[in-house]
């Protein structure tokens, strides 16, 4: 039966204990000098002090040491319960939980091997009918082995497991464990934590508390200092050169021990050939960046790697990337075939850095449908929408994922335009008289003007348009910039699954002087590459990351299948992926082969391993090379304090009382009260007696006095 | 040979004589010493009024050097040859008392209720008294380091002796050696010195300093002072023990210090014994929580010895 108190501040009261064995110490010490005539026939024996400490009379201590107990324990006013939970604290069997952390910085030396064997001996302490269930965990919790009273496939699985490649989180094991647990139904139920509690696995944010009852039994390993080299990241900084790309790679290391590493060998490999060796010096809990000598790019799908000599920690010794020459973004002008007005725009274009802008210009009256094999961009400059067949191609195109620009002009018209009611495009008027309108309102949330909304990236109030083709997009588009009268400039508009902009002016010197403003440059290459979908692509993607494989990393103008740009990346919803594509067969770095089959639903793929992925379409097609890294979060090797994380996810006994403590008469609440008296009653029966104990001693001892 | 061997031991049974403690309470050590010396002589079996004045005791062949006045004439007359008169001793012998008066005699255990200074002041009286009612001439010394009250021998001097015991406390450290010396310088004529003291000092020390007092054959009787605690040790905690002299201090665990202590005091009493017999000197144990009549006794057969010299 559990025990509470009503009034425990009361217990403070124990801190009085303190007072008799101090009075039995201290004044045995001070009062004990004793006049004798000589001390010629005394010897000066070892007399150790904690002989001197000796309790005399330990008995009488002990009285009184118990009397107060029970005086502080009555005034506490205990609480008998009787709660579901009662009989769970009593003893019998256990459910226990074994949560193992198989993170990769338990790869660092000697912890695996200490885990395996803290676990080992969880299992030997297991008694009979006990359940024991294993969860290994990173980033994510898999129950290994569900609850069973036989220890012996939790060892066979124990022999089996691996460090893995993500970083530690907590709370999806615990949450596993507390489910585990929660539909236990027997007395004692314990989770048995072994890791080495990382600070960056504990998410703040997603508390997880273990039924109540339960507790949690953390098992530390690797405690103490944890000197550990890293690189944290590599960046590149590319210049084009004629028919490749020139690369220049920066490494960063970090230092995490408390010492200096010196002479540390840092090497760039590229397709498995060590390219250059730099040899650094880190200071202590210090970072550094290594510059390589530039490096030609001319062929897909290189993949490099930054590595240093391997340490207690491997795992994050390397850092692998996959680079690839520039892929311009094929740009398509259509015009009415005045040339000149397209001179602003086509030089805004051709200034980039790389991948850049690949532009192409036809005059509309010879546009064709082939002239789409490969852009990814459309910009009608100052041109009606095509019609006939070539129109309707277009429009399909545009629905499919292209982006479609439209700079509206004298020769624009209004209908055609996919998504945009011909009402919503008004004729061309003058602007606000001689001086001409300014830009009046701009979003610059959005992404197209997101990189101007920072002081001094470049204003747009300088820029003065004289002539316009106002737009009322009504509820058929987004809005993203205004004249200073109010009235539309530039529209978004959605078409299935491409986008259509429409700009409300020229990008010639005729109608505005924006095309002379140095914000017209970056404005234009944003436009392009909003509507046209376009992200770099990372050099490197993270363990634990879910991808899509069958998003396009190739070279745009290398696709031959006539999907626009970024229709892969939006089929990754699954609807309808390009016809022609068959399943993937993805190689794992460890060589491991999966299929992914487009029709199965979303093809996802997820990153367990660090090291190169290899995407083969079909087994013809040529590799596609995802280069994976170890979550760098994980380098980070400060603990926490075990036993902060245990009292955390612990229910305290304190709130789960109330529901388990039912409706009470008042007789039956006075009975569970009555405690109090009895203790009272014992402490002043124990006080008479250490009273005339005391007495007896001290008349006892006057020989002494 | 001592009147008693240095046995140790605790109150002797059926003590006919006033409790020790009982007498300390009576300031008027005059009373003291009569309560003590009559309640003594009334149990006696001899008379104590031995051999006063000159009697006769024996003739003996006159030999050169003997006093030409100590011949007896009419025995010449007799038989024509020089006997020579020997009489007993003369009983107007000098008794004095030489007391320790140190900062250790001060001491009173729980046990006995009286220290052994004021239990020393009461067999000084006492025996003085005795002596003076041998018509002894009865004097003090009393010391520590040095001498400290003085009191010469005389007929007279019982009130002026007793006043000064009156007057002691305990002061001082305790040597024998100086104090006694200077005492043994003075001793012109035979007597009785009794040395009350607790006799810290090693044995040779003690019969080093007290054997000088015998002078010109007197006789020389050593009270041992010593509280029953200072035998028995009965201390039983932890505790410091202070040096009353020196106040040097002693943290000791009397359980494991009172076998050993024990064993040194009664070797330290035995030794005494041994060698103050070796030098005919009489020693007797004093127990606080012994009555005096003991050293009555001693003092008894010292001048009992005293009067058989010839």
């Amino acid at each position: 039966m559990p025990l509470a108190f009503l009034a425990p501040a009361f217990l403070l009261g124990l801190a009085a204990l303190a007072v008799p064995v101090l009075l039995h110490l201290v004044q045995r010490e001070r009062k004990r000098v004793v006049p004798f005539p000589s001390l010629m026939f005394l010897e000066r024996l070892p007399y150790r002090s904690v002989r001197r400490r000796r309790l005399r009379h330990l008995a009488l201590l002990l009285l009184r040491c118990l009397a107060l107990v029970l005086l502080a324990a009555a005034f506490a006013r205990p609480l008998l319960l009787r709660s579901a939970a009662a009989p769970r604290l009593a003893g019998g069997a256990r459910e226990v939980v074994l949560l193992l952390d198989r993170s990769y910085s338990m790869g660092y030396a000697g912890r695996w091997a200490a885990a395996r064997a803290a676990a080992s001996r969880v299992l030997s302490g297991l008694a009979p009918g006990d359940h024991v269930s294993l969860v290994v965990f990173d980033a994510g919790a898999a129950l290994a082995v569900p609850p069973t009273t036989d220890a012996a496939p939790v060892r066979a699985v124990l022999d089996t497991l691996r460090v893995g490649w993500q970083r530690t989180r907590y709370a999806p094991a615990l949450k596993l464990a507390a489910d585990i647990l929660g539909a236990s139904r027997l007395e004692r139920r314990e989770a048995v934590l072994i890791s080495d509690f990382q600070k960056i696995g504990r998410d703040a944010a997603d508390p997880v508390r273990l039924p109540p009852g339960a507790r949690l039994t953390p098992l530390q390993v690797g405690a103490g200092p944890a000197p550990n080299v890293s690189v944290t990241g590599v960046t590149f900084r590319r210049e084009p050169v004629p028919g490749a790309e020139r690369v220049t790679a920066t490494a960063r290391l970090t230092n995490a021990g408390a010492a200096p590493v010196r002479d540390l060998a840092v090497t760039l490999q590229l397709d498995g050939r060590d390219v250059e060796t730099r040899r650094v010096t880190l200071a202590p809990s210090a970072a550094t960046v290594v510059t390589f000598a530039p490096v030609i790019l001319a062929h897909p799908d290189t993949r490099g790697s930054v590595r240093v000599a391997p340490d207690a920690l491997p795992a994050d010794d390397a850092y692998r990337f996959v680079l690839a020459p520039g892929q311009a973004l094929p740009v398509l002008v259509l015009d009415g075939g005045s040339g000149g007005r397209s001179l602003y725009l086509e030089r805004a274009l051709s200034f980039s850095e790389p991948p850049g802008f690949r532009v192409s210009r036809q005059e509309l009256a010879r546009f064709r449908a082939a002239d789409l094999e490969g852009a990814a961009v459309v910009v009608l400059d100052d041109a009606p929408f095509p019609g006939g067949e070539a129109g309707r191609r277009l429009r399909d195109w545009v629905a499919r994922g292209g982006g479609l620009l439209v700079l509206l002009g004298d020769a624009s018209r209004p209908d055609g335009i996919p998504g945009i009611p011909a009402s919503a495009i008004g004729p061309s008027t003058d602007a606000g008289g001689p001086d001409g309108l300014a830009l009046g309102r701009l979003e610059y949330g959005h992404p197209i003007l997101e990189p101007f909304a920072a002081p001094g990236a470049g204003t747009f109030a300088d820029a003065r348009f004289y002539r316009r083709r106002p737009i009322a997009p009504g509820d058929s588009g987004a809005v993203l910039a205004r004249f200073e009268d109010g009235v539309a400039a530039l529209v978004e508009r959605r078409y299935a699954r491409g986008r259509v902009l429409l700009w409300g002016s020229s990008f010639d010197a005729g109608w505005s002087d924006f095309p002379l403003k140095p914000v017209f440059l970056p404005f234009v290459q944003q436009l392009v590459r909003y509507a046209s979908a376009w992200t770099p692509a990372p050099v490197a993607a993270t363990v634990g990351q879910v991808i899509d494989p069958t998003v396009a990393r190739q070279p745009i103008d290398a696709r031959t299948d006539g999907a626009p740009n970024g229709s892969g990346a939006r089929a990754a919803g699954g609807a309808d992926l390009p016809a022609g594509r068959g399943d993937l067969t993805v190689i794992a770095p460890s060589g491991a082969r999966t299929r992914l089959s487009p029709g199965a639903g979303a093809p996802a793929l997820a990153l367990g391993e660090a090291g190169f992925y290899e995407l083969r379409d079909g087994d013809a097609r040529p590799a596609r090379v995802i280069a994976a890294n170890p979550d760098l979060a994980e380098s980070d090797l400060s603990a926490l304090d075990p036993q902060e994380l245990a009292a955390a996810v612990t229910t305290p006994a304190a709130t789960a009382r109330p529901a388990l403590e039912p409706d009470l008469t008042p007789a039956e609440r006075d009975a569970r009260q009555r405690v109090w008296w009895y203790l009272l009653a014992g402490a002043f029966a124990l006080f008479a007696t250490e009273t005339f104990v005391s007495n007896r001693l001290s008349r006892g001892g006057g020989v002494e006095a | 040979m001592p009147a008693q061997g240095p046995r140790i031991s605790s109150r002797a049974p059926g003590a006919r004589f006033i409790d020790p403690a009982a007498l300390a309470r009576i300031d008027n050590l005059e009373l003291v010493a009569r309560t003590v010396v009559d309640g003594f002589m009334s149990g006696l079996h001899r008379s104590p009024h031995l051999g006063l004045s000159l009697d006769f005791a024996d003739q003996r062949p006159y030999m050169p050097g003997d006093d030409i006045r100590r011949i007896d004439w009419r025995l010449y007359a007799r038989t024509d040859r020089y006997y020579v008169k020997q009489y007993e001793a003369d009983t107007n012998a000098n008794f004095l008392v030489a007391l320790d008066a140190s900062a250790s005699m001060g001491y009173a255990g729980a046990g006995a209720g009286v220290s052994k200074l004021d239990y020393a002041r009461c067999l000084a009286a006492t025996l003085v008294w005795f002596a003076s009612r041998q018509h002894d001439r009865v004097g003090l010394s009393a010391f520590a380091d040095e001498l400290i009250e003085q009191v010469p021998p005389g007929a007279r001097n019982v009130d002026a002796v007793l006043h000064a015991l009156d007057r002691l406390r305990p002061a001082r450290s305790g040597r024998l050696g100086p104090a006694l010396a200077r005492l043994a310088d003075g001793v012109r004529r035979r007597g009785i010195v009794a040395v009350i003291s607790d006799l810290y000092e090693p044995p040779e020390a003690v019969v080093e300093a007290v054997a000088p007092l015998r002078g010109r054959g007197g006789d020389v009787i050593v009270f041992h002072v010593l509280d029953p605690a200072e035998i028995d040790f009965p201390f039983q905690d932890e505790l410091t023990l202070e040096d009353l002299e020196s106040g040097a201090r002693m943290p000791l665990l009397p359980e494991r210090a009172r076998a050993r202590y024990r064993e040194r005091i009664q070797a330290h009493v035995a030794e005494l014994a041994r060698r103050l017999g070796d030098e005919r000197i009489d020693y007797t144990l004093m127990r606080t929580d012994v009555p005096l009549d003991q050293a009555l006794f001693a003092l008894l057969a010292a001048r009992e010895r005293l009067q058989r010299v010839r």
